[in-house]
């Protein structure tokens, strides 16, 4: 190795020495201060006592020597009276030097530079978790309009199993619903023998048997334009002529009678086609939504409660018009007279039956 | 008298300085000042039975933990891990930090603190993973170098686990 010239090696070691303000301390196998020399009052080390233990003067040097493999680098130490130094330990004559370079320049300089990295690494940090928090609060809102818009799907739907779709947007739109309807037909519809049938079933039958019955009520309203209004135990209510109007509504209600009975026949009740009595009758009605929470659509009138007392006077599997419904009917229909009838309500009345 | 040497580990800007100063000084500055290198502190701890001097080692936090110096921690009989408790990703740093100096100078005792309790509304751990540590090893406090919650607690805790 080429050694430097001794005038280089003068002049750097008084660069060094003076930039780095170079102090030593020397320390003894039994870890006692030997000697010091150099910028010691620099490094705060002028009072350091000689011949008495370092790590009791020099606090940083607890624990650190026994085992030590030199030499040892400690660099940017801050020490307590706010000096900072790198600290090389060496090992020379079976003393431990501890060598000392002023290092505040630097550290200044190294701290400016980490303190704006840190700095921006927490901006960052900070700004990460609230787009985190952000997107978080997104979704959840996203969420629950999804769920918002299911529940409206939900509760339009119920309102419209429930309600004629044109009275439905009437009460949406807050209105009053109470309607006069001239002209219009209803029918009552109920099994025979429910009752008995019923009990000698059981419960689990008699339900499907009257799903069955119920839902074929509905499909056919809605194949004949017709409304089901509602069920009351077996029986079903059914009106043709509104909530909008139509001229046919005696002939339009006699066909899904007709088709009603059929499809109840193809049914079976403890061990029997599923027999119907049905009335019909055609006259003046009011309609109207009646309830706050529990919308039920409904109709009243002398009409109405004819059409019951009809129904309940027909025999099994028999369809039983009034005079009112039978004067509306074309030619296409096949009806029988029946002898005239005394109803409550309505004293002697002639009534008819349909039967094709 | 004795004398022990504690080194202070965690990522950056979780409060070891801070911790330090308040347990020392009974001192808070809100203006964040990173450590480089490493600051040398004391401070003597009155036990019962005797009085320790605990010489505080506040080494720089990391960032990348790459670039830690486990040759600070030489001589050490204890650490204070420190993590920040509205930073969840500071835990992972410290127990890290803690393992590196344990496989360079063995199993020591030590305190694990959840720094900067007194920020509850921006708090990200969540109470069942400090259980989990609780029971898997080392104290856990619960610090605030701000409010002074806990942190003589923690370092006198340290203190008689060092001392005897």
């Amino acid at each position: 190795m080429d050694v430097l010239p001794r005038a280089i090696r003068n002049w750097l070691y008084n660069l060094i020495y003076h930039e780095r303000s170079v102090a030593y301390v020397k320390i003894d196998a039994q870890h006692l201060v030997v000697a010091k020399g150099g910028s010691v009052e620099r490094h705060g080390l002028s009072s350091l006592r000689i011949g008495e233990p370092v790590a009791e003067q020099l606090e940083f040097m607890e624990g650190l020597l026994p085992g030590l493999d030199l030499p040892y680098d400690l660099p940017m130490i801050e020490l307590p009276s706010g000096r900072v130094a790198d600290l090389h330990l060496l090992s020379e004559d079976s003393c431990v030097w501890l060598i000392f370079l002023d290092a505040t320049v630097e550290r200044g300089n190294k701290q400016r530079i980490q303190q704006k990295a840190y700095e921006m690494t927490l901006l960052q940090e900070r700004l990460r978790s609230l787009n985190d928090k952000l997107q978080a609060m997104n979704e959840a809102l996203r969420q629950s309009q999804e769920d918002l818009a299911r529940e409206y799907q939900r509760s339009e739907a119920l309102l419209l199993n429930v309600l004629p779709a044109s009275i439905a947007e009437r009460l949406k739109a807050h209105e009053q619903i109470a309607d006069d309807h001239a002209e219009v037909s209803v029918l009552f519809a109920d099994i025979v023998s429910f009752t008995e049938k019923a009990r000698s079933v059981g419960a689990e039958t008699t339900v499907a048997i009257l799903n069955r019955f119920f839902k074929a009520a509905d499909l056919l309203s809605e194949r004949h334009g017709c409304e089901k209004i509602k069920t009351i135990g077996d029986c079903v209510m059914v009106v043709a002529g509104l909530p909008v109007a139509r001229a046919d509504h005696a002939e339009a209600l006699a066909r899904y009678a007709l088709e009603l009975r059929k499809a109840a026949e193809c049914e079976n009740f403890a061990g029997e086609p599923l027999g119907l009595r049905i009335g019909l009758h055609s006259g003046p009605i009011v309609a109207g939504v009646i309830g706050k929470k529990r919308f039920a659509y409904d109709l009243w009138g002398d009409t109405v409660n004819l059409a019951a007392r009809i129904q309940r006077s027909a025999e099994p599997a028999e369809i039983r018009i009034s005079d009112a419904t039978h004067d509306l009917l074309g030619p296409s229909f096949a009806c029988q007279p029946l002898s005239e009838t005394e109803l409550r309500g309505a004293g002697r009345v002639r009534l008819w039956r349909l039967t094709a | 008298m004795l004398q022990k040497k504690i080194c202070m580990l965690g990522g950056f800007s979780v409060g070891k300085t801070s911790l330090v100063r308040r347990f020392v000084q009974s001192i808070f500055s809100e203006t964040y000042m990173t450590t480089v290198g490493v600051k040398i502190d004391k401070k003597n701890v009155e036990l019962p039975d005797r009085t320790v001097n605990l010489i505080l080692w506040d080494l720089a936090g990391e960032d990348d933990i790459g670039s830690f110096r486990v040759s600070y921690v030489r001589g050490a009989t204890g650490l204070v891990l420190v993590v920040d408790g509205t930073r969840p990703a500071t835990l992972a740093v410290a127990l890290t930090l803690r393992e590196r100096a344990e496989a360079e100078f063995g199993a020591m005792p030590g305190v694990l603190l959840f720094n900067k309790s007194d920020l509850a509304d921006q708090w990200a751990i969540s109470d069942l993973e400090m259980n989990e540590l609780k029971t898997n090893g080392w104290p856990v406090y619960l610090t605030s170098a701000l409010t002074g919650n806990s942190v003589d607690d923690a370092f006198h805790r340290l203190a008689e686990m060092v001392a005897h």
